[in-house]
């Protein structure tokens, strides 16, 4: 069947019988304009214009917002107390939900038969991370656990027990993973990094208060040993009363047990080593000290 | 269950000075690689193509808006292709470029609810009156809306967006 689209419709046939709009033909509509307040002219305006009847209030001269006649005022009598100190030098992590994740692999923009790092959430255009904001990366939310059904394997900076069951109970793995300001800024936009022709940094350890935190194999840690990673998975099975899936059966295997080195930013790609986007090449480093360094 | 397995870098290990920094005369060359003065020849390091560079094409991001791939029946977070035979109305909705059904909400003034939908073709006002008679079985009120034929949006008073979208989605839009 054919659609015609005809923009304008009933307006466009009124428009095209009427004789020519001019500025003598236009008058807004009976109500929408009000006419405004003039002050001290005639008999209800004038007099005393709306200011009242002698005092501060007549004269103008009132007192600053907050004073209180002489009273110590409201806002210097309340203690003050640190909620917002240090606010700028908190890291915050952008959300994602485990609903706005499926979704985007329904739709089509994220590929769960590779590995899922913020690169990839990035590509698709799941989440906008700003570096400069004090963004460290990006947590999921555990909103949508009921409806996740798909199995992959995600590496995010932040995520609660519930997403870590959800993930593993579809057969899924998820890692914590710190990236510091430079490699973060590195890691959500490739392309320009590669453009400037400077060798892929290293990715430095976390500070000394979030070290916990990337140790703990309940949390999934990247720093975390593997086998008390393994005995979490199997705890969090039997706490949230699902069958773990038994990964090594599974042909996806190689792609859901592939993880980064601690020091590395991308996959596949080695600090030291410079991309040459123009020729499609990869320049190694050969000279000891650099290779030391890059390796340590 | 095995361990999880890491990526390590491999290590090359050569004699070579990189070709800025000049080596002195009693600096011994293995194997000259960068000789030649005036020649425009790469930086000391061996070039790797494409074995590798596979993993730098996977981090380009896309241009364009993937195709969504085939789904029996809507997917698991809601969202459903559009019908492959249009639904024989007078009026069609498309779908956004990113495939999804064009109903927006929107408030102005802190407290204006509307809510949007737009990319109408056909009979606007046949749609028009399908949207009124859905709120009123929904709500039992009458909702005030504006047809807007030179955009072909409707606006509704109020915030109706989840209802109107499973609605449209049913109907195969």
């Amino acid at each position: 069947m054919s659609l015609i689209k005809k923009p304008g419709g009933k307006a466009l046939d009124v428009l095209q019988n009427l004789p020519r709009i001019t500025l003598a033909n236009l008058r807004p509509e009976p109500g929408s304009k009000q006419k405004e307040k003039r002050r001290g002219r005639g008999q209800y305006g004038g007099n005393r214009s709306g200011r009242g009847h002698k005092g501060e209030r007549q004269r103008g001269t009132r007192p600053r917002l907050g004073f209180e006649g002489g009273a110590t005022p409201f806002y210097l009598i309340i203690p003050k107390y640190g909620y917002n100190e240090g606010h700028s030098r908190r890291p915050q992590y952008q959300p994602l939900s485990l609903k706005r994740l499926q979704y985007l692999i329904d739709v089509g923009r994220l590929d769960p038969s590779q590995p899922i790092d913020l690169t990839q959430l990035v590509n698709a255009r799941g989440v906008t991370i700003q570096p400069q904001k004090r963004d460290f990366g990006v947590q999921l939310v555990d909103e949508g656990a009921e409806l996740f059904s798909a199995k992959i394997n995600i590496e995010v900076q932040r995520a609660s027990e519930a997403v870590i069951a959800a993930v593993e109970r579809n057969g899924g793995v998820l890692t914590n993973s710190f990236y510091d300001p430079i490699s973060l800024a590195i890691l959500i936009k490739p392309v320009p990094f590669f453009l400037r022709g400077q060798p892929i940094p290293k990715r430095m350890h976390p500070g000394e208060e979030m070290v916990p935190f990337y140790m703990d194999p309940c949390a999934r840690g990247y720093l975390a040993p593997p086998e008390q990673v393994q005995q979490a998975r199997l705890a969090l099975a039997k706490k949230y009363g699902y069958v773990l899936p038994d990964l090594s059966r599974d042909e996806l295997f190689h792609m859901l047990s592939s993880r980064k080195d601690p020091r590395q930013i991308f996959f596949g790609l080695s600090p030291g080593w410079v991309v040459n986007m123009a020729d499609r090449k990869i320049l190694k480093p050969t000279d000891e000290k650099l290779v030391q360094y890059y390796g340590s | 269950m095995s361990a999880c397995f890491t990526l390590r870098f491999k290590m090359i290990h050569r004699v070579l000075r990189c070709a800025f920094q000049l080596p002195g005369p009693s600096v011994i060359r293995l194997q000259p690689m960068c000789v030649a003065v005036g020649e425009q020849n790469p930086p000391c390091g061996t070039l790797e193509t494409t074995k590798e560079y596979m993993f730098v094409e996977r981090l380009i991001p896309p241009t364009r808006v993937p195709v969504p791939p085939r789904h029996d029946g809507p997917a698991p977070s809601g969202w459903a292709p559009p019908s492959d035979v249009p639904p024989s109305l007078p009026y069609m909705v498309r779908r956004s470029r990113m495939h999804n059904i064009p109903v927006y909400t929107d408030i102005s003034h802190g407290n204006r609810r509307t809510t949007v939908l737009r990319r109408v073709e056909g009979d606007i006002w046949a749609l028009d009156g399908a949207v009124k008679e859905l709120l009123k079985r929904l709500t039992g009120t009458d909702r005030s809306t504006q047809v807007n034929e030179v955009t072909m949006s409707i606006r509704i008073k109020g915030h109706y967006d989840k209802e109107i979208k499973e609605w449209l989605m049913q109907k195969g839009f």
